[in-house]
């Protein structure tokens, strides 16, 4: 096996579990993330003895517990184990995990992800990430913060209600979730819930667990065998006002990052499939922009996010859905993961994934 | 594993309300202090980790409000929180990230403003059907453990008080503490108020408004910029059961931290502990937890951890000066905490520490954290790589 990039150690995807996105799972935190590393663990032909560490993700104020990776240490198998907690998007997790197996402290990391959204009126929890002297005040919360992004791009766009409608209509689709199947009239028919957003555009929230085992050991024989070759991540400004809400910078410089470390030059490394994080269509605009992706790239054919998904889990869930593609699709060679947090954007992360040969 | 170190620390002043300063003002303070220290400019740090509970101020993803404010804007920057592990797990995480070599100089922030929030509520809010009831908060599962560790090992109330005195008497030495009680008697604290048998109001850790930054940085900046690094010899960590009534006498037996130490020190080459390490920052949330870790951490066989401190074994001029700082017992913000542990035995070896460096050449320092029931984070510094 090559190892790329300066003789560092490859880190094979070695197993991918997921349960969800269900807009409510009347299971416990803990019992949706046992379902989620037990698929893990099988699919990597693993048990717990054979992971030397844990990095868990998750956002104590939206599970309504402190330290929530309390809830799930049993679970995760990290008893006596070496463990630590990303409060942040689950592809974030696996970017550290990744860190933590490059720097030979350990040779296989298990990366767990979970997110409750219908235990707590989500909506109003992410105004308590908002600055609270000049923003959380004025009751902007995340969606809000879309609504801003989105209405900067459409002032001078005429056409991108229909557009956005018509993706959203597009990715609903294609999504296996559990997202209502709308067309576009029906999306632009639907309310209004952040100016110019309708709720038909906005990808719904619910519950769900994401685990993935990260190695730097080859995988057996038949095995999935796919590679983490380049990652990237980035924080922007807080405060709306300091930022281009036209673009997404920071995946731009997440990107860069990635490629970087990939040793993958734009020019030459093309994307064969994308999956964005991206909870609304102008989302995905600003990702394509970000990306400079083209024609020729495939982005979520299975409808991303829009189907559904479950907060801090999203990113995580992107990285297995990019990792099953190339397994999948034997012709793909490179794959985009990307993860995004907080207000408009302001968190971003990035995965490369290649195919091994 | 790519040589990593620790080449600058800032810290703020502690105290139980800073209200003269915000929240991002505090995160400033300590990340400009420490990259000053280590001879940088703000541009020059690659990455930022941030530590800190955020639950204690009631707030979500709060790296997302703070991260300008620890020069983090156009960077990458991720929080990491582990309860009171949350900042040795930060420092951690930050060895982890300059070893990978992804990043070859990276900010470590810890912060905690306990006055704009409500800890114990924070720290209520765990398993709601079995352990909230009995258990939440500090206080009543400490209480629960010392109990039984003293009916097994024998330790005294006096032994107990005898380490909250050295805390505070040390804290008054350190310009940042929050509890400076420089004329403390052991008298005094066995007469302070009783919280909950048999812990009393100065065996107890406080909660202080802070923040406390290192900078973590690669062999050839490390080498460049700093006269005296303290090198990252070796970094362990453990977690336990979450639920205090499965773990099988917590404090008697404290089963991670003595894994962690082990693993450590078995790394960093060390094997007589009180003799191989010049100082220690060790994570002391209540002062029986110190004679419990004495034990844990193999600088006295179990059970003699009263006599150690009784014959000042690990006083300033003692063979092992533990918590020349005054420790968690003096100050702490408890996102901050345990960076302020591996920031305070950094300094030793960087001979940085002021009034509070030990009398002696410090080429070993220890530094660990302790949160949630029992998790446990080792780090063992060196002058040499």
């Amino acid at each position: 096996m090559n190892a790329p990039n300066g003789g560092r150690p490859p880190i094979f995807i070695a197993g991918v579990g997921e349960t969800g996105p269900f807009a409510q799972d009347p299971r416990s935190i803990p019992e949706m993330v046992l379902a989620a590393v037990g698929m893990a663990l099988a699919d990597a032909g693993m048990r717990h003895g054979e992971i030397d560490a844990v990095v868990t993700a998750s956002v104590d104020l939206f599970d309504g517990l402190t330290a929530s990776n309390i809830a799930v240490t049993e679970v995760v198998g990290a008893v006596m184990k070496a463990e630590t907690r990303i409060a942040a998007d689950g592809l974030a997790a696996a970017i550290h995990a990744a860190c933590e197996l490059r720097s030979g402290a350990y040779q296989t990391v298990l990366v767990a992800a979970h997110g409750k959204a219908s235990m707590s009126d989500y909506r109003a929890l992410t105004r308590w990430a908002m600055d609270p002297i000049h923003l959380q005040p004025l009751d902007v919360d995340f969606l809000v913060c879309a609504g801003l992004q989105a209405s900067a791009m459409a002032g001078v766009d005429g056409g991108a209600q229909r557009r956005w409608a018509e993706l959203a209509a597009r990715r609903r689709a294609a999504a296996r979730g559990f997202a209502l199947e709308l067309s576009a009239e029906e999306v632009l028919a639907s309310p209004l819930v952040a100016a110019p957003l309708r709720e038909g555009m906005c990808a719904p929230l619910g519950d769900g667990a994401a685990a993935v085992v990260l190695s730097v050991l080859p995988p057996a024989p038949g095995r999935t065998s796919v590679r983490l070759v380049g990652m990237g991540h980035d924080l922007d400004r807080h405060t709306m006002g300091d930022r281009d809400l036209t673009r997404w910078e920071g995946l731009g410089r997440a990107l860069r990052r990635a490629r970087a470390d990939a040793g993958l030059d734009s020019s030459t490394a093309r994307i064969d499939l994308a999956e964005p994080s991206c909870l609304y269509p102008h989302e995905e605009e600003l990702f394509r922009d970000a990306c400079a992706i083209g024609g020729e790239t495939v982005i979520s054919p299975e409808g991303g996010l829009f189907g559904g998904t479950a907060p801090v889990v999203a990113g995580l869930s992107r990285l297995i859905a990019a990792a099953r593609g190339l397994h999948e699709h034997r012709h793909y060679r490179l794959a985009l993961a990307h993860g995004a947090w907080g207000p408009a954007g302001q968190g971003q992360a990035v995965a490369l994934l290649e195919a091994a040969d | 594993m790519r040589r990593v170190a620790i080449i600058g620390t800032g810290q703020t002043d502690y105290a139980s309300n800073r209200s003269d300063a915000s929240q991002p003002e505090l995160v400033r303070e300590a990340a400009k202090a420490a990259i000053a220290d280590a001879g940088l400019r703000p541009q020059q740090i690659d990455a930022v980790l941030i530590s800190n509970m955020e639950l204690f101020e009631g707030r979500a993803l709060p790296e997302l409000w703070l991260g300008e404010a620890a020069f983090a804007a156009g960077k990458p920057c991720l929080k990491i929180a582990t309860g009171g592990t949350s900042g040795t797990s930060a420092c951690i995480a930050g060895f982890h990230q300059v070893a990978s070599g992804l990043f070859d100089l990276v900010l470590v922030v810890g912060l905690e403003k306990h006055s704009e929030g409500q800890t114990q509520t924070g720290m209520a809010l765990i398993d709601p059907f079995w352990d909230r009831a009995v258990a939440a908060g500090a206080l009543g599962n400490f209480a629960l453990s010392i109990s039984q560790y003293m009916a097994e090992r024998g330790v005294t109330e006096r032994q107990a008080a005898m380490v909250a005195v050295k805390a505070r008497r040390n804290a008054a030495r350190n310009p940042h503490a929050h509890l400076k009680m420089p004329a403390l008697t052991v008298d005094e604290v066995l007469a302070s108020r009783p919280l909950a048998h048999p812990i009393r109001l100065l065996d107890m850790c406080p909660q202080s408004d802070g923040a406390c930054a290192i900078v973590i940085a690669a062999e050839k900046p490390a080498r460049r910029l700093c006269p005296r690094p303290a090198w990252v010899k070796a970094s362990a960590t453990r977690h336990e059961q979450p639920y205090i009534g499965d773990i099988d006498r917590r404090l008697v037996t404290m089963r991670t931290l003595r894994d962690a130490a082990r693993s450590a020190y078995e790394r960093a080459g060390i094997r007589d502990p009180l003799h191989d390490l010049d100082v220690a920052e060790i994570y002391e949330p209540v002062s029986y937890a110190e004679l419990a870790w004495y034990e844990a951490l193999g600088f006295c066989d179990d059970g003699e951890a009263g006599r150690l401190i009784e014959d000042g074994v690990t006083a300033m001029d003692g063979e092992l000066p533990v918590n020349p700082s005054g420790g968690v017992l003096s100050s702490n913000p408890v996102g901050a905490s345990g960076v302020i542990r591996v920031a305070e035995a950094s300094l030793q070896i960087h001979g940085r520490g002021g009034e509070r460096q030990v009398d002696r050449v410090v080429n070993t320092a220890l530094a660990t954290g302790y949160g949630v029931y029992a998790w446990a984070d080792v780090v063992v510094l060196g002058a040499q790589p």
